[in-house]
């Protein structure tokens, strides 16, 4: 049987954590090809709308990655970003899909490690909860 | 029309050529080729980002008349300015092409080639079916003002003034006092080398005063700062009348309101201001700076003195920077007035930044001064005699006597600041102090284009620091404010259509920038477009769906999305 390759997909704000992807890339680390970055300007400009969408059309998980409190570039965006992500898991709770396979992760631009190791972790839980039942069984 | 989307995979030598396979890429993306709508051409090159590649792509565009462009390459960090150069060579909206990172996200971390190329062409189809969504966009060109307004005329103020004004460029020096020059002119002797402050101080007044290009207004205030970065309405009004006013434009603000002291009857421990003879630094500087002499208040000179550091600093929760050197300083003067005093002075920290400090320290303890590191510290009063009971780092306690004490008391943001940080819609961190727009990378920025800080406003600084900020905004200000020349500013931004406007004002709530503003006639909210960064928080939080980020419609991420997880 072909191994199961889950379809991660990461929200990244330009200026930190896509950054951070960037040096993961050019530190040469390794993560698994699941992990599918979509870049913005700031992790605020997240609608919840997209995570839902992202998981009702193909995604086995979503990822958001924004600058550490305090950094962000727009001074207060993430912020905006962490309440969204509290609100968004209480939907999908509500709702009856599966909130564990969301993530929300600080990584700054110089943490390409940190990148890498979220990367690896991410997928392999999503992995351990096999594909995600919602997709394509929901319309909105 | 059908749209014609050129797509070029970059070998960027061995980088991406060695770890996908572009010839598997160019064959399954030309397969998404559904003329007449859908015309894709996809070619490969071996170093977009050369001269002779860029070359390469402008051609293309022109040749096969392209509606769009995807470039699979390196990050948008490296080339991506460079390649919208390219678009604009040729008649191709620079928005209308998109660069996907096959490099970093694909080549360089996925050790398997054919999972590496797998992504690769997802990512690609992801990039296609984006840019296909994009809508073309105009930079606009503004007019731009060279003036610039510079608040608080201290050394900093005075300096930034002077490295700004010129023939073609106005500098309004507002100062809230009825004199300028600031908390310099209160020091007798300036460090490292111990001159007199006059000489410097004096010299920099002169010339502002003398300088026809700077016009300077005492006893002022500003009372509207509105606009942006090119382009700030002001109007100022004077403390004493407050009907004269003055109304003028400018293009840049420069913040340089400075420090005040921290009051040391706020901690009660310390005496001050109910046992006799402790003084502040600063007093004792002005008493030396007017009457050239130190006494006690019974008129004689003190035999013995104890100097307090760090008064204030776990209250305040920094380190103010400046104290250490300056309190060796008055060590000094008091040695220097009678060489026999005894000279005891009590730290927490010591704080010798920089690279003249230490010699300065070390010459002052040379000099016969005792130090002292104290875990607490208190003075008190028995009869007429003073003593300082203290805490050593060891546990021990142990208490002298002093016939004159002197505090170093914390540097804090000057009184007012809250009120220009609203006025222009900048912050103050948690220390009060004006926050920066990055504390390491950009310092004397802040959240507002065009507002800059300088000197003690950021932080407290010494004279050279001050100096240093005060030349550096010299600088930013004269390579971005040209007379003549033209501003451009940020295209990717917000707009809030009217027709789904609800008026609900959600978005200005979270607007960090205050780029919206409630047009109460339409009912409507409505993005200052010269002031929004793009940032699109107030596009997730419209509720209506009336707020869109321009080149980050949600359209244009749920097609790039969709695709990416197909």
């Amino acid at each position: 049987m072909k191994e199961y390759k889950p379809k991660i997909v990461c929200f990244l704000c330009k200026w930190c954590t896509s950054a951070g992807a960037d040096l993961a890339g050019t530190s040469r680390l390794k993560y698994p090809a699941s992990i599918l970055p979509i870049r913005v300007m700031c992790s605020s400009r997240i609608d919840p709308m997209f995570v839902v969408k992202a998981f009702l059309n193909g995604a086995d998980g979503v990822f958001i990655g924004g600058c550490h409190p305090g950094d962000c570039h727009y001074h207060e965006g993430n912020y905006h970003t962490r309440r969204r992500f509290a609100m968004l898991t209480k939907v999908f709770d509500t709702l009856g899909l599966d909130s564990k396979r969301l993530k929300l992760s600080w990584i700054s631009a110089s943490e390409g490690t940190k990148f890498a190791k979220v990367s690896n972790e991410y997928t392999e839980k999503i992995k351990s909860y096999g594909e995600n039942p919602s997709k394509w069984n929901v319309f909105l | 029309m059908s749209d014609r989307i050129g797509v070029y995979v970059c070998e960027c030598g061995p980088n991406i050529a060695d770890k996908v396979d572009i010839k598997r890429i160019l064959t399954e993306i030309s397969d998404l080729n559904e003329p007449p709508e859908k015309i894709i051409i996809a070619k490969k090159h071996k170093l977009l980002c050369s001269k002779e590649g860029q070359d390469f792509l402008a051609g293309e565009i022109i040749e096969n008349e392209l509606t769009h462009l995807v470039i699979a390459a390196c990050s948008p960090r490296d080339h991506d300015i460079t390649f919208m150069n390219v678009c604009k060579r040729t008649d191709l909206n620079p928005y209308l092409y998109k660069l996907v990172n096959i490099r970093e996200h694909c080549a360089w971390i996925i050790p398997d080639k054919d999972e590496a190329t797998e992504k690769a062409i997802q990512y690609i189809r992801a990039g296609i079916s984006r840019v296909t969504y994009q809508s073309p966009l105009t930079e606009k060109e503004l007019d731009s003002i060279p003036d610039v307004l510079v608040i608080g005329a201290g050394i900093a103020g005075i300096e930034a003034s002077l490295s700004l004004a010129g023939e073609k460029r106005k500098v309004y020096l507002v100062e809230k006092t009825s004199s300028i020059g600031g908390n310099v002119t209160r020091f007798e002797k300036i460090l490292p080398h111990q001159g007199t402050n006059l000489d410097i101080i004096q010299e920099k007044i002169k010339t502002v005063q003398e300088n026809e290009n700077i016009k300077v207004f005492t006893e002022t205030e500003v009372e509207k700062a509105i606009g942006f970065f090119g382009n700030f309405e002001i109007t100022l009004k004077n403390i004493q009348d407050e009907e004269q006013k003055k109304e003028f434009k400018v293009g840049a603000i420069v913040v340089a309101t400075g420090f005040n002291l921290f009051n040391p009857e706020k901690i009660p421990r310390y005496g001050y201001g109910k046992i006799e003879d402790i003084y502040t630094s600063m007093e004792i500087e002005e008493s030396n700076s007017k009457t050239g002499k130190i006494l006690l208040k019974s008129g004689k000179p003190p035999k013995s003195a104890a100097l307090i550091h760090c008064v204030g600093r776990e209250e305040k929760g920094y380190c103010s920077r400046v104290c250490c050197n300056y309190m060796f300083k008055i060590a000094q003067y008091l040695k220097e007035k009678t060489p026999a005093i005894k000279i005891t002075e009590f730290y927490q920290d010591l704080c010798l930044p920089n690279k003249a400090d230490q010699e300065f320290y070390v010459d002052t303890k040379n000099k016969g001064v005792d130090f002292i590191c104290f875990k607490d510290i208190a003075v008190k009063q028995k009869d007429k005699d003073k003593f300082i009971e203290y805490t050593k780092m060891d546990g021990k306690k142990e208490k002298i006597s002093a016939e004159m004490i002197i505090l170093a008391p914390a540097i804090e943001p000057a009184v007012g600041s809250k009120d220009i940080a609203e006025l222009l819609n900048i912050s103050l961190d948690e220390t009060g102090f004006f926050q920066e727009a990055h504390q390491k990378l950009n310092p004397i920025a802040t959240s507002i284009d065009g507002v800059f800080i300088v000197g003690s406003a950021q932080n407290p600084k010494n004279i050279p620091d001050s100096m240093m900020d005060a030349q550096a905004v010299g600088g930013k200000i004269l390579t971005q404010l040209i007379p003549g020349v033209k501003l451009v500013p940020e295209v990717i931004i917000s707009e809030i259509s009217d027709a789904f406007c609800t008026g609900c004002q959600t978005c200005l709530s979270v607007c960090s920038y205050g780029a919206i503003y409630f047009d109460e006639d339409r009912n409507i909210s409505v993005v200052n477009e010269a002031i929004c960064r793009g940032c699109g928080n107030c596009v997730a939080s419209c509720p209506s769906g009336a707020a869109h980020a321009k080149h980050f419609t949600s359209l244009q991420i749920y097609q790039e999305v969709l695709e990416a997880i197909r």
